[in-house]
């Protein structure tokens, strides 16, 4: 003992020479700083004020931990050690300032200061205020941020957010510091008498606690600060103790520490440790710079707010407008703007940018089908007009089909006029005449039905026809156009029906095109040769229109331009029927060419996909 | 007289219209008779009777034009009547330039049809009277002696008998009786008569 104690006074020599030493090259010397707990290394409370002890002092500031591991382990003679042990450890790096959490380890540190770091400054957290009251005041250079656990703050909040609550649970354990949280609570409670029923359940081991707070009704809060130990000696952490009580419990659990957040209780009205260590942590900074910290800037007591957690909040339907505003709301789902803030702007951006682009693209899509359906409406406006001027070239082959018919049926009139005026009776012959009149008044209205049907303005029809019959019913008109042109036609119709997918009218029309074209192409020459000869040839997969003529040809250098508009090799051409011919041509998914020898004649021919081969074409 | 009844023939490819008109004129009281074509016409028509074409303009083969055509070149042309399902004005210039008595259009009114028609016979009638006279003054003219014809072409040149007589180294008696028996020969009476019968010899057909 003798040597121990001479032992420890070298040693303090030498430590307060190399502190006058270190002060005066504390300037260039990373400062050390000591945090002493009360409890052992991994209680959540000590983690957060570490936590917030770290981020307040410089990053130059050396941070050395100690534990006492209270209340496991506290004889006498552990704590002697402990002591000892502390000494020879820090010997060679004392600490400029030695930090206590907790009221275990401040009363420690009063008790041994003068074996472990005399006249090394002692900052406190986390320590009760009721403690630092009960006790005579502590020497100047031991100052701190006292730490009131709010247990009434705790259970009026309870009692706020169940306003049907009708009894009040109260847990508690049986070691040193649960019974003064008893001690303490069974006071508190007192202010809640005429709201709700209390009970005390201290000191239960863990099994039996859990079982009854499992068959707990709707009506009970439960108030629990944990405990260290259960009443059969089992040993927790007040954290581990809240986790298996809210787990179990029926009923929502309410605790004073903030640690407690996540466990499962709903919250509490709770000292912030890591508020408290930045608070400390500034202490410190201060003692550094220069000295104690003057007394306004010690703080009275360590801050306290609502801590809650927002699952239990939802779990036990609290309503959300009794949640204070400055309330600690954890384990809310950030939104995705709070959770992804970069990655949501960039996603809004590519959004943005994307909807941009399809807005634009589908705009554009827009526009080209409204410029498409410009351009089908004014195809079929030129098809109509082109049948229009076509109808012009026909009139004479018209009047002439027309007014066949409308003669005979007048002159029959007016034979039959005349017949009867005789008196002779010749009814025979009048029932011939009347015969012959109905007929050829069905030859005129057929006569006009095709060729309203061929002249009429109308939409496009789209579905497979014969091209035979197609060519038939135009057959009357052009023959009657060939003769009156002085032109021999010649029509070669395939055995089978040739079925083409499209609009008969429009078809018709590349028919009468060609045709005229190729009697023109007769004008002025002798009779052997003004012949024009149409055939149809069907393919397993095609179907051929061919229109000949023995004209004069096509000059090889007209090839080319030859189903251009405007295009005409004849004074009064327009330059207009073969570029709509090869329009409504390729609008049947087909291709039309011309193809002439010298002196030979010229050949068009126009080609389709039969409609019933493959590959059938979509209307325009 | 005891020429036969008058014919109509109508030419068009269209029976049905055919047909119609033949009814028509049939009771109409004409005699109408039909061909499909003008080579119908042309091979079945009886070569000389009187009357008149009714003629389509557009047809297969040979056209109502070319008809008419071929008809002026024969002495007893039939007057032609064209009737045409449209009447577009070159052919319509054409076949009147050629001599059509007329050109009408389908449907053709009756009075319209009958009247055209009835020119047409009567100019028919009239050309037949014309080459009956023309024929009987030829024969006539033919019954002259040479001598007689030499006297002629003088007279109606204006020269005197006693001119006539020296020229053909004749006496002016001799003339005299001969220019008498000339001119009961032809049944004129007087030199003006001569002449205009002579102007008529000139001008007519072979």
């Amino acid at each position: 003992m003798m040597y121990r104690a001479k032992r420890r006074s070298i040693v303090r020599l030498w430590v307060a020479c190399w502190l006058l030493f270190a002060q005066a090259v504390s300037a260039e010397e990373n400062l050390c700083v000591l945090v002493l707990y009360s409890n052992h290394r991994l209680l959540p409370a000590n983690l957060e004020f570490e936590a917030g002890l770290r981020e307040t002092l410089a990053k130059s500031t050396e941070l050395n931990a100690e534990f006492l591991d209270y209340p496991r382990f506290d004889s006498e003679s552990y704590l002697d050690a402990m002591t000892a042990f502390l000494h020879e450890k820090y010997a060679l790096r004392p600490p400029s300032v030695l930090v206590v959490g907790g009221k275990g380890a401040l009363e420690f540190v009063l008790r041994h200061r003068d074996e472990l770091f005399p006249r090394v400054p002692v900052i406190h957290g986390a320590v009760p205020q009721s403690f630092l009251q009960s006790r005579p005041p502590l020497p100047a250079d031991v100052v701190g941020v006292p730490i009131k656990f709010d247990f009434p703050g705790t259970i009026e909040l309870a009692l706020r957010w169940h306003p049907r609550a009708r009894r009040l649970l109260v847990v508690t354990g049986v070691s040193a510091q649960d019974r003064a949280w008893e001690a303490e609570l069974r006071s508190d409670v007192s202010r809640f008498q005429d709201r709700v029923t209390t009970e005390f359940l201290a000191g239960l081991p863990t099994d039996a606690l859990l079982q009854r707070l499992r068959a707990l009704g709707g009506d009970t809060v439960v108030f629990t600060p944990g405990y260290f130990e259960d009443g059969v000696g089992h040993l927790f952490s007040p954290r581990e103790a809240v986790g298996l009580m809210a787990a179990a419990a029926a009923a929502p659990v309410y605790g004073p520490f903030d640690t407690f957040i996540g466990t499962g209780i709903v919250g509490g009205s709770m000292p912030n440790f890591a508020a408290m260590g930045r608070q400390v942590g500034h202490l410190v900074n201060d003692w550094l710079a220069g000295g104690a910290p003057a007394a306004q800037r010690l703080p009275e007591i360590a801050p306290t707010a609502v801590n809650l957690d927002w699952r239990q909040i939802q779990r036990w339907d609290i309503d959300p407008s009794a949640i204070p505003d400055d309330a600690i709301v954890r384990f809310k789902p950030p939104t995705l703007l709070e959770q992804y803030a970069t990655e949501t702007g960039v996603a809004i951006v590519v959004f943005l940018v994307q909807a941009g682009l399809i807005a634009g693209l589908l705009f554009e899509r827009r526009r080209r089908r409204r410029m498409e359906l410009a351009v089908h409406q004014q195809r079929c406006e030129l098809a109509h007009a082109s049948r229009l001027a076509v109808a012009g070239e026909l009139t004479g082959a018209i009047a002439h089909e027309i007014n066949q018919p409308l003669g005979a049926i007048l002159s029959n009139a007016d034979a039959a006029d005349l017949l009867l005026a005789s008196g002779a009776d010749r009814r025979d012959e009048l029932r011939a005449i009347l015969a012959d009149i109905r007929q050829d008044d069905l030859r005129a209205s057929e006569v006009i039905r095709r060729l309203r049907a061929l002249l009429a303005k109308q939409p496009v029809d789209w579905h497979p026809f014969d091209l035979n019959e197609a060519i038939r019913e135009l057959e009357p008109v052009l023959r009657a156009e060939a003769r009156r042109r002085r032109v021999a036609l010649d029509l070669r119709l395939t055995a089978t029906a040739p079925l083409l997918l499209g609009d008969r009218i429009q078809i018709q029309q590349v028919l009468i095109n060609l045709a005229l074209n190729a009697m023109d192409a007769a004008n002025g020459l002798p009779e052997a040769r003004r012949a024009v000869a149409v055939s149809v040839e069907h393919d397993a997969d095609r179907l051929i229109l061919v229109v000949r003529d023995r004209g004069p040809g096509i000059a090889p250098e007209h090839l080319p331009q030859l189903f251009d508009s405007f295009f005409s090799t004849k004074s009064q051409g327009m330059g207009l029927g073969l570029s709509i011919t090869r329009t409504l041509v390729e609008a049947h998914g087909g291709r039309v060419w011309a193809e002439s020898g010298s002196g030979m004649g010229a050949v068009f021919r126009v080609e389709w996909p039969a409609a019933d081969g493959a590959g059938t074409p979509e209307p325009v | 007289m005891t020429t036969p009844s008058p014919l109509i023939h109508v030419v068009d490819d269209d029976e049905s219209l055919r047909t119609a008109l033949l009814r028509l004129l049939d009771a109409a009281g004409f005699n109408a008779r039909g061909y499909a074509s003008v080579g119908d016409f042309l091979l079945q028509a009886p070569p000389d009777g009187p009357g008149c074409v009714l003629l389509d303009v557009r047809m297969p083969g040979p056209s109502g034009l070319d008809l008419q055509a071929a008809l002026r070149r024969q002495s007893n042309a039939l007057p032609v009547v064209f009737l045409t399902g449209y009447a577009d004005v070159a052919a319509s210039v054409q076949a009147m330039k050629a001599g059509a008595v007329d050109f009408l259009t389908k449907p053709v009114e009756r009075e319209a049809l009958f009247d055209a028609l009835q020119r047409a016979l009567a100019r028919d009638a009239a050309q037949r009277m014309a080459r009956a006279q023309a024929e009987q003054l030829r024969a006539a003219f033919a019954t002259l002696t040479p001598r007689e014809q030499a006297v002629f072409d003088r007279v109606v040149a204006g020269q005197l008998n006693k001119q006539i007589a020296d020229a053909l180294g004749i006496a002016e008696r001799t003339v005299k009786m001969q220019r008498a028996q000339m001119m009961t020969k032809l049944g004129v009476s007087s030199v003006a008569e001569l002449g205009r019968l002579a102007e008529r010899l000139q001008y007519l057909p072979d």
